[in-house]
């Protein structure tokens, strides 16, 4: 799986509409750049647990993904989608890195993004927020599992060998929440053994494994109209884990993708991307697999399936985003229709985005979470808007 | 017809027009330009106050050495503080231009976008030559951004590095940035600043290792909290209302006793106050040149309206009203005002561009490090320097248009009936001048709680004084006149006779000059003999305080303030060298409070070390003694500026939170205006956990020259740390020298004055021969030659200088005595010895005749060339 990469290096924004935005990196050049100094994802090799829940700081980038659609249990039947992400991007080589007397001193930066979607009340709440890999502002550990930025961390919530229970606690604009996440599937190495080829060049991969299907329980908050923590929901759902490292992984060409990540009724869980070249074309090293309901994976290549787009949501920034697919896997005799649970799922970050809650209906229902990129964020197009942003932003601030 | 009689006036007399312009542009000028220098160097100081501070609500200060350096983790995770920014700030010298401070603003680029947004790159910079590599910033030791502006001052390009001194050690930043300021306003903010990430304000302060350790972290993981440092600050946003107050419940909650938080707005306001003082002084002395002009405009206008009497005769004939007349005299000053004031603004922001490095120097000397120079040019100085002009043209063309105005058409009135009204009048004004100056007097005497306006009041006073006794001048000046008359007739003959009658038959002219120019030397004999007496203050204290040979200590950015820390290692070095019979370690260390900062000088206080002060309440043994108990002792200043005396208890901020202490002692000191409080080693050890030293002082052995010593330390010294090692005399040459720096300002105001009173004399002797033509004319019709009437010419301005400078010498006293122990005690609680210095008064006497005698010289001139004939016609 290929999940929205971590453009950290994109700094100094943050939330603060007044302030002169520095001008992006293009997702190539974070994912393709300098690569000198760190390890390569290059060949299979072994997973072991709890080391490869922690951090791989000899590698380029990496991250902590979860997402996952919760339904109220007081009753209200609400339904809420939730995102927890914690990146990690080294800033320099171990070789490169100066020996520094102070703690401050930081090789890695680490960046967060937290969503909650608040179906039923049509609101979305999203937060980008970063921080240094240090003074303990930000990090990540194996023993015990934990990935953190500030107040937002996951952390390991039970002992285990292999899939490790997590307590999640993240916020967004006054919005939070905070879940424990049971999986009950064992660990899923994605791609070749969790070698996840992503550009034809050798090393132009990453591993990549998940922890498909976690039974989640917790808390939903959401703050009232006024800002002010509001009411707090009981909720329990299904969630899912995807980690991922890498140093190099894009190839040039590819403008964005569309990753689908489906808790079908079934038991069953499915995984598809497709990474769009120009003109929208799909590469042929867009992938997927589908998990059973024991844990068995099965690999799907880019031509045993395919995403149509059937309508789309234009968002305020002027993205045109497909909201509703037809995803099609023969070989598995599904032909779903998913359809977002809130179109506004978009999240005005450092790079612009749609990640949300979709329903799944068709051959099999279910629920999942659904990621675009690349309709907003042509370096290009975001450059033109940044400029629009500083100059609009001086003449209010004029004002 | 009126407004052309008045252009064709000016313009016939392009001289004395611009003399008139001239006068209006001096006074006006030095106002604007004191005016401007004051508002810039406290915009100067806001603007760096509002760089380091930024959008922040509140700031967490305090704790052992700083703010400890897991703060700004905690008071996220556990406060839930969203924005929260560490800030490590410094001052270090240019290692290649050591005059050369800049202020160094560690911060988390992170964190910075919602508290200082102009740290971000502007648009239009991209990841090349303009931005800031945030990967570069985060990890190459010593990476900095600069403004542009200052990058180029510096002369370094990206890519270079800057070499900087540090308490001494030299650091090397490299510049990986450069910032276009989008206004002036962040370019003066940014001005002299280097922006560098807060691990590098760690390492180059010697921050990054805290007194307190990570030891409650738990085992095991690699999350280990390490030691992080300690930090100058950290910076909130806390939002208003019952959440931000809620919020501000938990951060308290989490902080460790010693540590504190409280709204950022404070400092600023604590900074401002502390140099009220010295702008106020300054501020008056302006308005000193400003008294000195008013009399000068008053004369001018007056010149213009005695020239043409009869034209304004004239007028009245043709049936001119007295109001229209009047309208005419100040119209016409109005004009010469507006040109005046117009020049005047151009001449005060160049004469302010000098001004404001000379004051940003003597604040960076006394108070703190201010990194911006540039003269702000801000409306309200230069309006107020429009209405100072304006309104000191027309206030001084009053009375001269009501003269004017009076003229009745008859007779265009003799001057001589007004004249010896004014003769006869000269007791009863005298009368009131002296009433008024007894009404200064009182004012003075009013008592003033320590701190509360005192200062505005006691110059108003002293302006009542100067006004009172300037108006007795007419009176006093036609004793002397009668005095002087039998005088420079022996010494002159019937030409000093002359002049001496001319100066009482003119006494409305000749009293006004000689009012004016003693005034304007009063003002230097109070300002010298003020600054004298301190000098000689300091010079005895130093005496008696320098007592050790050889002082060494890091190059501190604020000269009287100290406060680098020498490396430990080498204090101990030092201490141990062959040849040192005593080394006394100092300290001097600054809290912060809710007043503002706090400076404590810590040392081992004994007999020894009390035994060089001299006490004011309290004595040296019982301090010596009570220090041990945990008494501290204070410096006069401090008592005055907090109200504090012997016996009281004091509240400081310690690690543990404020702590009581008891105050033996109130000792004289003059190194810091703002006070310092002593404390012994020992105690302060106990109360803080801070045991750096600030430099040594050290008593050469028997047998051992203090240059020995001074060559030995810096050879001890030499590749560890930069350090001042300076011997005694040196110590105390330097010590004057940034003494007198600090007058600088004042001397030059003092000259201005004096510029102003020349200018003022030139145009009243002026005024006086021209009005006098007729009657010189009539002289030299008699047979008086063209030489002759030259010498009564300068005879009369060599009497009229001499008046003003004998005049000035009580007069200069009254203020300086005044200003020693009314203003300066109300400004800084100093006690000062009173020194009159002979040769200060002898110097204004010869001030005052040399004026004169240089005004007289034109005059002189012109009169000796003018055609009787011509001079006659006119009757």
């Amino acid at each position: 799986m290929l999940r929205f990469a971590p453009l950290a290096l994109v700094l100094l924004v943050a939330g603060c509409t007044d302030t002169p935005v520095s001008a992006s990196v293009s997702v190539a050049d974070a994912l393709s750049g300098d690569t000198t100094g760190y390890a390569r994802a290059d060949r299979v090799r072994p997973f072991a647990f709890p080391a490869d829940h922690g951090p791989h700081p000899a590698f380029k980038t990496e991250w902590w993904y979860v997402t996952g659609n919760l339904r109220a249990t007081d009753g209200s039947g609400r339904r809420f989608g939730v995102q927890f992400t914690v990146f990690r991007s080294a800033l320099a080589p171990d070789s490169a890195r100066a020996e520094r007397a102070s703690a401050w001193a930081a090789t890695q930066l680490y960046m967060a993004h937290v969503a909650v979607g608040d179906i039923a009340g049509r609101r979305f709440f999203s937060q980008e927020r970063f921080a240094r890999g240090a003074a303990g502002l930000a990090g990540a550990s194996a023993e015990p599992v934990r990935a953190f930025l500030g107040s937002v961390e996951m952390r390991q919530a039970a002992d285990a060998s292999g899939a490790v229970p997590l307590r999640l606690v993240g916020s967004a604009e006054g919005a939070a929440f905070a879940l424990d996440a049971r999986p009950v599937k064992p660990v899923v190495l994605q791609g070749d053994r969790g070698l996840s080829q992503k550009g034809a060049e050798a090393g132009n991969a990453s591993y990549y494994y998940a922890q498909t299907r976690m039974a989640t329980t917790g808390t939903v908050t959401l703050p009232d109209r006024d800002g002010a923590a509001g009411e707090t929901v009981p909720v329990e759902g299904l969630t899912w884990l995807d980690r991922e490292w890498s140093t190099s992984a894009l190839a040039g060409g590819q403008t964005g993708w569309d990753w689908f990540a489906l808790h079908l009724d079934d038991g069953r869980d499915l995984m598809l991307y497709q990474l769009r070249g120009r003109e929208g074309i799909k590469d042929p090293l867009s992938e997927g697999s589908i998990v059973d309901a024991e844990g068995g994976k099965t690999r799907l290549a880019a031509a045993a399936f395919s995403l149509e787009p059937v309508a789309r949501w234009t968002s305020p920034s002027g993205a045109a985003y497909p909201t509703r697919w037809r995803v099609r896997v023969p070989s598995e005799g599904l032909d779903l229709a998913v359809t977002a649970a809130l179109d506004a799922s978009e999240l005005d970050a450092t790079v612009r985005y749609w990640e949300g809650a979709v329903d799944v209906a068709g051959s099999v229902a279910g629920s999942g979470f659904l990621e675009m990129t690349g309709y907003a964020d042509t370096p290009a197009r975001r450059a033109d808007a940044l400029a629009r942003t500083s100059t609009s932003s001086a003449s209010s601030s004029a004002r | 017809m009126l407004f052309r009689s008045s252009l064709r006036y000016l313009l016939r007399h392009p001289w004395l027009t611009a003399l008139s312009i001239l006068g209006v542009a001096v006074g006006v000028a030095v106002g604007v330009a004191v005016d401007l220098a004051n508002a810039s160097a406290l915009r100067a100081f806001e603007l760096s106050g509002e760089a380091l501070t930024g959008r922040a609500t509140h700031q967490i200060v305090g704790g052992p050495g700083g703010v400890p350096g897991e703060m700004p983790a905690r008071l996220i995770r556990e406060a839930g503080v969203p924005n929260v920014a560490p800030v490590v700030e410094g001052t270090a010298r240019v290692a290649r231009d050591s005059a050369r401070v800049v202020g160094i603003l560690g911060v988390d680029l992170l964190a910075e976008a919602a508290f200082r947004p102009f740290v971000a790159p502007g648009p239009g910079t991209d990841g090349g030559a303009g931005g800031v590599d945030p990967g570069v910033f985060l990890t190459v030791p010593g990476a900095a951004v600069l403004s542009r502006g200052t990058a180029d001052a510096l002369g370094v390009a990206l890519g270079d590095t800057l070499g900087l001194s540090v308490d001494g050690r030299p650091v090397t930043a490299r510049l990986v940035g450069l910032l276009d300021p989008a206004d002036g306003r962040s370019a003066s903010a940014l001005s002299n600043l280097v922006i560098v990430d807060v691990a590098t304000a760690q390492e180059w302060a010697g921050r990054e290792s805290g007194t307190t350790g990570g030891e409650d972290a738990p085992s095991g993981s690699t999350l280990r909290a390490s030691d992080a440092g300690t930090l100058s600050r950290v910076d909130l946003i806390v939002p208003g209302g019952a959440s931000g107050a809620a919020m501000l419940a938990r951060v308290r909650a989490v902080l460790p006793p010693g540590v504190e938080v409280r709204p950022a707005t404070g400092q600023a306001e604590t900074l401002r106050t502390m140099t009220a003082a010295f702008r106020l002084n300054l501020t008056a002395l302006s308005l000193l040149a400003l008294v000195v002009g008013l009399f000068l405009i008053y004369n001018t206008v007056t010149f213009a309206v005695v020239q043409r009497r009869r034209v304004l005769g004239t007028f009245r004939a043709l049936g001119v009203t007295r109001g229209e007349v009047f309208r005419l005299v100040l119209g016409e000053a109005l004009a010469v005002g507006v040109v005046g004031t117009a020049l005047g603004l151009g001449l005060g922001v160049a004469l302010g561009s000098t001004l404001v490095g000379l004051v940003t120097q003597t604040i960076t000397d006394l108070y703190f490090v201010v990194r911006v120079r540039e003269l702000d040019l801000s409306a309200g100085s230069l309006l107020r320097g429009v209405a100072l002009g304006l309104g000191a043209t027309l206030l001084g063309a009053l009375r001269p248009g009501w003269e004017a105005a009076s003229v009745t058409p008859a007779s265009a009135l003799r001057r001589s009936t007004e004249e010896d009204r004014l003769a006869r009048g000269a007791g009863r004004i005298a009368a009131v001048g002296a009433g008024t100056m007894a009404l200064g007097g009182g004012l003075l005497l009013i008592p003033v709680p320590a701190g509360s306006g005192g200062i505005a009041l006691a110059y108003a006073g002293l302006l009542a004084i100067l006004v009172g006794f300037a108006v007795t001048v007419p009176w006093l000046t036609r004793g002397y006149a009668a005095l002087a008359r039998p005088v420079a007739g022996a010494l002159f003959g019937p030409v000093g006779r002359m002049a001496a009658r001319g100066i009482t038959a003119s006494l409305s002219r000749t009293a006004v000059a000689v009012a004016a120019l003693t005034v304007a030397v009063a003002a230097t004999v109070g300002v010298s003999t003020m600054v004298a007496s301190f000098r000689t203050t300091v010079v005895d204290w130093l005496g008696s305080v320098l007592q050790a040979d050889v002082y060494i200590s890091p190059p501190a950015a604020v000269f009287r303030r100290g406060g680098g820390i020498l490396d430990a290692g080498l204090y101990a070095d030092l201490a141990a060298m062959p040849g040192v019979a005593r080394a006394d370690g100092i300290r001097v260390r600054t809290l912060d409070t809710e007043q503002g900062p706090v400076d404590l000088v810590v040392g081992r206080v004994d007999t020894v070390r009390t035994g060089i002060y001299r006490f004011k309440e309290g004595d040296a043994k019982t301090a010596a003694r009570d220090a041990l108990r945990g008494s501290v002792s204070i410096s006069e200043p401090f008592g005055f500026r907090f109200d504090v005396q012997d016996g009281d208890t004091l509240t400081l901020p310690t690690d543990a939170g404020p702590r009581r202490f008891p105050v033996s002692g109130v000792y004289y000191d003059y190194g810091n205006d703002l006070g310092v409080v002593l404390m012994d080693e020992r105690m302060f050890l106990r109360h803080y956990r801070d045991p750096g030293r600030s430099g040594v002082a050290l008593t050469a052995a028997p047998g051992t020259t203090p240059e020995a010593l001074v060559q030995a330390a810096t050879a001890v010294a030499e590749g560890r740390q930069q350090v001042s090692v300076r011997s005694n005399r040196n110590l105390r040459e330097t010590s004057l020298a940034v003494f007198d720096r600090t007058f600088l300002v004042t001397h030059v105001l003092r000259l201005l004055a004096v510029g102003v009173a020349f200018v003022g004399v030139l145009s009243a002797l002026m005024a006086l021969q021209l009005e006098r033509r007729r009657e010189l004319a009539m002289l030299r019709a008699q047979g008086l030659t063209p030489a002759e009437l030259r010498r009564t010419v300068v005879v009369q301005t060599l009497l009229m200088g001499l008046w003003a400078g004998v005049l000035a010498v009580p007069l200069g006293l009254v203020l300086a005595a005044v200003l020693v122990f009314v203003v300066n005690v109300r400004s800084f609680g100093w006690t000062l010895a009173f020194e009159v210095s002979p040769l200060i008064l002898g110097q204004a006497v010869g001030l005052a005749v040399v004026a004169a005698l240089l005004a007289g010289l034109y005059p002189a001139w012109q009169m000796g060339r003018a055609d009787p004939a011509e001079a006659l016609r006119d009757d």
